[in-house]
């Protein structure tokens, strides 16, 4: 898919810089034209990604060959030649997507569109919100298109600054203290995640097209094929020392941003700071990227290790599943409680993900798109309340159900679908998850479930302090939902109920892919 | 003897504009005594002219002057180097408020600042032990001067001390060193007989550690390593910004074009066969990289961790200036043509983001009187350009992408994963992380704080804007499309008499 | 000719200088410390000289004598507009600049 010769994706990843440069120009005054052109840029982003999801051949595997990626565009960015001591220095502009992106590529365009719109209200400097924000977008529909590790993590470091920004200049009261934290946190991530890149680089050779001589290489294809692994290279062979070293970097560079306990303790405090907006963007799309990493380039790249380590993989989601609902039970504050349920519930992804069989890779993935749309509506909520009452005091609130039905209504809608209630989306990638995991770590799954339990308690329990129960007469007259709300909302909505009732209208699209991935995991197990 | 003289000469034309230039605008100034800017015009010609001349030099590989220097790609790189934050120094001098605020004596100024460029060109391709130390002198002579030029400001003068203290005393210790490695080598004194001659015959093995540390002090002193970087922060906070920044970028590149020269031609085993190509050895018995990589490691933990506590920015930017000759240190320890064409690709984008960095420090003391880290609070609204500006400048310094700062430390963790350093890599990235702390807190104050009450917008010259686009364009620009600064420093790797 | 007595001399005049740099605090008596440590220098490379009998090393002692006078020189210079704003040359006394 082309328009005006450039490809769907470049055209995906690269709007909503159009959409800031457009911003850039506008005059301080006009907030309005500023809004609409962010509205603009991302809702052609969305219509964009839609296209996407019509014309996406279900069928093709993707994750480890050129020929099963999709809309791909590949031309050569650096090509050095020609000195004695470098070999050949080749970074392509590689863009394409499989069953793996394709959910959150959509996720990453619905949710930037609706976070538009959650940032209507942005009391300064809207010119510099809205840029940040668009600049953000592209950064993270970069991580999800792009196949060359360079390109990659370009594209996951240009996310840091303007997040930084939006939770440093717009957040709450501790902004400051949030935002470095986050920035710190995440840039240890980045730099260990940039070692194992450079390992990764210096140990691939691919034969040049033309000439047939062999070069180092950023494709991450080429380096999920051990073949390609030169003899005598550092990250060459099964299980050595430097593949374990390199694969924890790794790890511990994508755990951060998931956040893995114990690497977590960022997360309360950016998703407290940062304005609503931001929070649905730091929870529906960027700790997705953690999970996504380890799935487009640990899992391939070191199957051996991923099946070693997967029994560890499943032990920490267990602790964060457990951990991450017991700190949720704990909370006074409506947003770190959302925050805290966020480790909880990436905590089934990951143990999906560690039970590497296709049940529970799928149940991951989907988990992943689910808890996108899900928390995002939860943390749209909260704001939602907090714009009225200026207060995330759980106990202050009570009887909201009477003062406002509507907001109570939609409400209802996320929490049960968070507590993964039958019928709505949350339910099926928690049980795909589950089930998966129980074949291969059995215990620590029986003692997962344990999570669900804690995650009905204190979803149910939060439910009835804020909207069952004597009305609190300070806020009997609180505004019900707004237009604008409803219209971020209910979209959000009408996704969880329809693929709770019709999964198979986003598990077409991934199934082969994930089949494949688990077929290339599974064959790299010899340790 | 005058045939290869006068053979020579044509190979020094870069050098000879220098000094006539040196001498015109000395004369300039004299005659034109009521215009004391024509000198500093005068004295940016003869720069631009230099660079020219250099550039028509490029590829060549001669020594000349029997011997004392080498014009090869090396030089030229760093010649270039110097040459172009010579001009980037002129032009910042043209706006800024200290410079011109001693007027009259705006003719020494840039004589010495040309003397100073001269004095670097030599270093940069120095191969004789007498050239070396004659160049080095040249360059600190000026510099001593120039440190302390703002000189009824008590602590410029007092920078001026401070520098000329240390200047001194590692002048003397790297002239006690080379008297030992003249004795020990049996008086050579050229930097090829010097290694001809240790690789002949052995010497004592402790006798060549004390005169190479000796050395080291010296050169040390120069691109300020820890534990020879004393002098650095109050020198760069003493003297006036555009020579902190000259100081910072030019001072370190020919500092390190002179400690990577002496050592990789000295100090390598040059009769080892069987090599792979761009891989050397060290001397049998003597680990001269162990001592490069400690010091690296040394100055760049250090440097960022001070860093971390300062309050004046041209001091937090004296210790980020030390960070990074660590980061640079680095590529020297690992032995291979590949770390020297990852410290050669450092510094162009150094020179780039390190001098925007003080530009903008500048423009913000000439319209605040103040270098301190508070006086930056609510910048980034009361002048975004220029916020945006310091933030581009500082995520560049930080190594993220997708600035040249990251192109720069990929290349540098490049080189060292390559060699198996891992290590000294997972040193250098951690410490990335710390210095990024620092940085931030400057961005925070820029943005996340609000402005003082009575400070209104800040307003720039339509020029002062342009030299800024001129630095952060290229530190952009390097950091999306790398492929001119990595062929230029690979083709620039290349030293004379070295295979 | 033994050159061991002129290495030892020439060492210890240099530690000297280098302890006189170190620890004086009066500007004058440093620099003079420093002349100190680049005559142990000289001294070391004339006795190599004479030893080796090859004259470079001479050569070299006349250009760090020049060296060591235009140092002097623009040091005093730099201490008399230094006495001139502080009223001092002693360096303990020199400190709006943290050391």
């Amino acid at each position: 898919m082309e328009f005006v010769g450039i490809g769907v994706l470049s055209w995906i990843t690269f709007l909503p810089i159009i959409g800031m440069i457009l911003i850039l120009f506008i005059p301080k005054e006009n907030q309005k034209a500023m809004k609409w052109t962010a509205v603009a840029a991302t809702f052609l982003q969305l219509v964009l990604a839609v296209m996407i999801y019509f014309h996406f051949n279900k069928g093709s595997l993707g994750i480890n060959t050129q020929e099963g990626m999709q809309f791909v565009e590949k031309m050569s960015w650096i090509d050095i030649r020609g000195v004695p001591w470098f070999g050949r220095i080749h970074v392509d502009y590689f863009l394409g997507i499989d069953g793996l992106s394709v959910p959150m590529v959509i996720l990453t365009a619905l949710i930037s569109f609706i976070a538009v719109f959650a940032s209507w209200k942005i009391p300064k400097a809207l010119k510099g919100y809205m840029a940040m924000l668009l600049l953000l977008d592209t950064g993270m529909m970069g991580v999800f298109v792009s196949l060359d590790f360079f390109l990659f993590y370009v594209f996951w470091e240009v996310m840091l600054l303007p997040m930084y920004f939006l939770i440093g200049i717009w957040g709450g009261p501790r902004r400051e203290y949030a935002a470095i934290k986050f920035f710190l946190y995440t840039l240890l991530g980045s730099v260990l995640i940039l070692l194992a890149m450079i390992a990764l680089y210096f140990s691939v050779t691919v034969p040049d097209g033309a000439t047939g001589e062999r070069m180092y290489t950023f494709n991450m294809l080429a380096m999920m094929n051990p073949a390609n692994f030169q003899p005598g290279t550092l990250l060459a062979g099964v299980g050595t020392y430097w593949r374990h070293l390199a694969y924890i970097a790794l790890f511990i560079g994508f755990a951060i941003k998931v956040p893995i306990f114990p690497f977590h303790t960022w997360l309360p405090d950016a998703h407290v700071e940062a304005p609503t907006a931001i929070s649905v963007i730091l929870a529906g799309v960027l700790l997705k990227m953690g999970t996504y990493g380890l799935l487009r380039i640990s899992y391939p790249m070191f199957p051996e290790l991923a099946n070693y380590y997967s029994w560890a993989l499943a032990l920490v989601a267990v602790i964060n599943i457990i951990y991450g609902a017991l700190c949720a039970m704990a909370q006074q504050d409506f947003k770190k409680l959302i925050a805290y349920s966020s480790i909880s519930h990436m905590g089934i992804v990951l143990l999906g993900m560690a039970a590497l069989n296709t049940q529970g890779m799928i149940g991951a993935v989907f988990q992943m798109f689910n808890h996108g749309t899900i928390t995002a509506m939860l943390f749209l909520i909260v704001g939602v309340i907090y714009d009225r009452a200026h207060t995330r005091d759980i106990d202050a609130f009570g009887g909201l159900a009477i003062t406002m039905p509507k907001y109570t209504g939609i409400m209802t809608v996320a929490f049960f679908a968070a507590l993964g209630l039958p019928g709505l989306s949350g339910f099926l990638s928690e049980a795909f998850s589950f089930l998966g995991a129980f074949q291969t770590h059995r215990v620590l799954t029986i003692v997962a479930t344990l999570g669900i339990v804690l995650t009905a308690a204190y979803m149910l329990w939060t439910l009835q302090r804020v909207f069952l129960g004597q009305p609190n007469e300070k806020w009997a007259s609180l505004p019900d939902i707004n237009g604008r709300e409803l219209f971020t909302l209910v979209p959000l909505a009408v996704i969880v109920l329809v693929l709770g009732i019709c999964p198979s209208l986003l598990l077409d699209l991934m199934t082969s892919s994930l089949n494949h991935l688990v077929e290339v995991v599974r064959a790299g197990a010899v340790l | 003897m005058v045939d290869q003289a006068l053979l020579s000469l044509a190979k020094f034309l870069p050098e000879i504009t220098l000094a006539i230039t040196f001498c015109l605008a000395l004369l300039v100034g004299v005659i034109f005594r009521s215009r004391p800017r024509l000198s500093m015009w005068v004295a940016l010609l003869g720069v631009v002219v230099s660079i020219a001349l250099t550039i028509r030099e490029m590829g060549i590989t001669e020594s000349v002057f029997s011997g004392m220097i080498a014009v090869d790609p090396f030089a030229t790189f760093f010649k270039l180097i110097v040459g172009s934050s010579a001009i980037f120094i002129f032009l910042f001098s043209l706006y800024s408020a200290e410079v011109l605020s001693t007027m009259k004596r705006l003719v020494e100024y840039s004589s010495l600042l040309v003397a100073m460029t001269l004095g670097m060109y030599l270093m940069v391709g120095a191969t004789n032990l007498l050239m070396m130390v004659l160049s080095i002198e040249l360059t600190g002579l000026s510099s001593y001067v120039l440190a302390g030029y703002t000189k009824e400001a008590s602590d410029s003068s007092e920078a001026s001390l401070k520098y000329i203290i240390y200047g001194a005393l590692s002048t003397g210790l790297m002239l006690y060193g080379i008297s030992i490695l003249f004795g020990l080598t049996g008086g050579a004194m050229d930097i090829y007989a010097i290694n001809r001659a240790l690789v002949t015959s052995p010497v004592n093995p402790i006798a060549l550690l004390v005169a190479s540390l000796l050395i080291i002090a010296g050169l040390g002193y120069k691109i300020s390593a820890v534990p020879f970087h004393f002098w650095t922060p109050d020198v760069y906070e003493g003297a006036p910004i555009t020579i902190t920044a000259f100081l910072s970028v030019a001072s370190k590149a020919a500092g390190f074009a002179m400690l990577i020269r002496f050592f990789k031609i000295a100090f390598i085993d040059s009769s080892a066969v069987g090599l792979p190509a761009g891989i050397w050895i060290t001397l049998q018995g003597f680990e001269w990289n162990k001592i490069i990589a400690i010091l690296s490691v040394l100055t760049m933990t250090l440097g960022n961790l001070v860093a971390v506590w300062q309050n004046n920015l041209k001091r937090l930017l004296a210790y980020s200036s030390i960070a990074h000759a660590g980061y640079m240190l680095m590529g020297l320890a690992i032995l291979s043509d590949k770390g020297i064409a990852a410290v050669l690709i450092y510094f162009v984008v150094y020179m780039f983001m390190n001098l925007g960095a003080f530009y903008v420090v500048m423009l913000v003391s000439n319209k605040t009187g103040s270098e301190d880290i508070d006086s930056y609070k609510g910048l980034g609204f009361r002048s975004p350009f220029i916020g945006v500006s310091m933030v581009i400048f500082f995520i560049s310094l930080a190594g993220l992408p997708p600035t040249a700062g990251f192109i720069g430390k990929l290349f540098i963790f490049a080189s060292l994963l390559d060699a198996k350093w891992i290590w000294l890599a997972v040193v250098g990235a951690i410490n990335s992380v710390i210095s990024l702390y620092y940085y931030v807190r400057v961005v925070r104050n820029m943005f996340l704080r609000d402005p003082d009450e009575n400070s209104g917008p800040l307003k720039f010259s339509v020029p002062e804007i342009v030299l800024l686009l001129l630095l952060v364009v290229p530190t952009l620009l390097f950091g999306l499309y790398y492929s001119p600064i990595v062929d230029f420093a690979n083709a620039s790797a290349r030293m004379l008499g070295v295979h | 000719m033994e050159l061991q007595p002129y290495l030892l001399l020439s060492a210890i005049t240099f530690v000297i200088g280098v302890v006189g740099v170190l620890s004086r605090r009066n500007a004058i008596i440093v620099f003079m410390s420093i002349e100190l440590m680049l005559n142990s220098v000289n001294l070391s490379l004339v006795a190599f000289s004479a030893f080796l009998g090859d004259v470079t090393g001479q050569m070299l002692v006349f250009f760090a004598m020049t060296v060591a006078a235009a140092e002097a020189a623009i040091g005093l210079a730099i201490i008399i507009s230094m006495f001139r704003n502080k009223q001092t040359v002693n360096i303990d006394d020199i400190n709006i600049l943290k050391w």
